[in-house]
């Protein structure tokens, strides 16, 4: 229960973000639905005991293949999708912590957070890119003329 | 005219005088309206020479830089600068989908001129939508966070200040560093006056962290990732160092607002 709800909550911010980028409202919901996703898994993950970084990268996975299926179903760019549903996971939490430690003058933590900022961002690249680079059966995005306009050429 | 009345095919004709003119403009003012809209480099390059075969201009070469567009086709040479402006990921579909309706011969040249006008012509949501927006995302996200209802409220409010002030800095042509740090700040100041003068107990690092999101530059990050996926090296490190600039602007603001607040507590 606690769950659907933080997912319910990570799917609004993220259909937000999607507002501010002007996505089209007819793709709002899938768009909030890929943050959705990519917020559970990684909470999931955390719960499972995993590293922020290794959860980051655990939830970039299925987050960018809900991309990169919407994006087929939808017949519009996968950019569309993936520019809103990846804002749970960047690091805007390590970005604060590493300024707000350097304030402190707190050295060794502020390196211990801005290292572990960079390899949460680097996990979150690594996990779009390898999907990203997944071969997926293209054949509904290649076929020519969907049915839907087939009555305007006569 | 390239496309015939009856084919949804039809076969490329080169062709001569104004009507080739006016089809390479086409081609470049989509490939444009896709860059500066958020489209990515290799989406770019792969629509314009789409939209140019199917309009038969032949010899059609094309590169295209994170901010920049070179063609040239038959000695003509074409150079526009697109500089990077707000994202409106609507014209990016549409323009995808001129480009499929196009290559399957559904569009004319002057059908597709007509639609690319139309699709320049998108309004953008408007300001206090927009803000609407951010400050309900800053509020969801400071209770991902692990916030509660305050935490959340205060975020609201530093996160429509962010996008305020945000889309004032673009309005005003400030430089995206400035404008970065500005609301940065901007934010963390509304966090932390809220702590110390209205909710003592109020968790503001929850709180600056949620309605500092809106300014992440997650949307740098994964066009960067996207465009060395794609190959497109010189352009994704133009994008990746954007992230790291961007990133390094908050961790500024952040820092700045919290030595003034710093400042004022031992005056005061």
């Amino acid at each position: 229960m606690e769950y659907l709800f933080q997912f319910v909550v990570a799917a609004v911010s993220t259909l937000c973000f999607g507002i501010t980028f002007q996505v089209p409202r007819r793709h709002l919901l899938a768009c909030g639905i890929g943050g959705g996703i990519a917020w559970l898994c990684y909470v999931l993950c955390l719960a499972l005991g995993l590293s922020p970084a290794m959860a980051t990268f655990a939830a970039a996975l299925p987050l960018t293949l809900a991309c990169r299926l919407f994006a087929i179903r939808f017949r519009a760019p996968v950019t569309l999708f993936l520019l809103c549903g990846i804002f749970p996971l960047v690091p805007g939490a390590g970005i604060y912590y590493t300024a707000y430690y350097f304030l402190q003058g707190a050295g060794q933590q502020m390196a211990d957070k801005g290292f572990e900022t960079a390899k949460i961002a680097i996990a979150l690249a690594l996990g779009i890119a390898l999907v990203s680079s997944l071969p997926l059966p293209r054949h509904r995005r290649a076929r020519p003329a969907g049915p839907r306009n087939a009555g305007e050429n006569p | 005219m390239a496309v015939s009345e009856t084919g949804r095919k039809p076969r490329p004709t080169p062709m001569a005088g104004t009507g080739y003119r006016r089809a390479l403009m086409l081609v470049i003012d989509a490939g444009s309206t896709l860059l500066e809209n958020g489209g990515e480099v290799f989406r770019v390059q792969q629509t314009m020479q789409i939209m140019a075969d199917s309009l038969g201009i032949t010899d059609f070469n094309v590169y295209v830089l994170a901010n920049g567009i070179f063609v040239s086709s038959h000695g003509r040479t074409e150079i526009r600068h697109v500089p990077a402006t707000a994202i409106h990921l609507g014209r990016v579909e549409a323009v995808n989908e001129l480009s499929r309706e196009l290559a399957a011969g559904r569009l004319d040249l002057a059908g597709a001129e007509a639609r690319l006008a139309e699709i320049r012509a998108v309004p953008s949501r408007r300001a206090a939508a927009l803000a609407a927006a951010s400050a309900a995302g800053s509020a969801c996200f400071a209770y991902l966070f692990g916030g509660f209802l305050a935490e959340a409220v205060v975020a609201l409010a530093a996160g429509a200040a962010e996008s305020l002030l945000v889309q004032l800095c673009r309005k005003k042509r400030i430089s995206r560093i400035f404008s970065d740090i500005l609301s940065a700040a901007a934010g963390t100041t509304v966090a932390l006056f809220c702590r110390a003068v209205l909710l003592p107990e109020l968790d503001a690092d929850t709180a600056i962290i949620g309605a500092l999101m809106v300014l992440t530059p997650g949307v740098s990050l994964t066009m960067g990732v996207r465009d060395i996926i794609n190959a497109d090296y010189l352009s994704g490190a133009i994008r990746l160092l954007d992230a790291i600039l961007v990133a390094g602007c908050l961790a500024c603001g952040v820092g700045l607002a919290y030595t003034a607040a710093f400042a004022l507590r031992e005056v005061l």
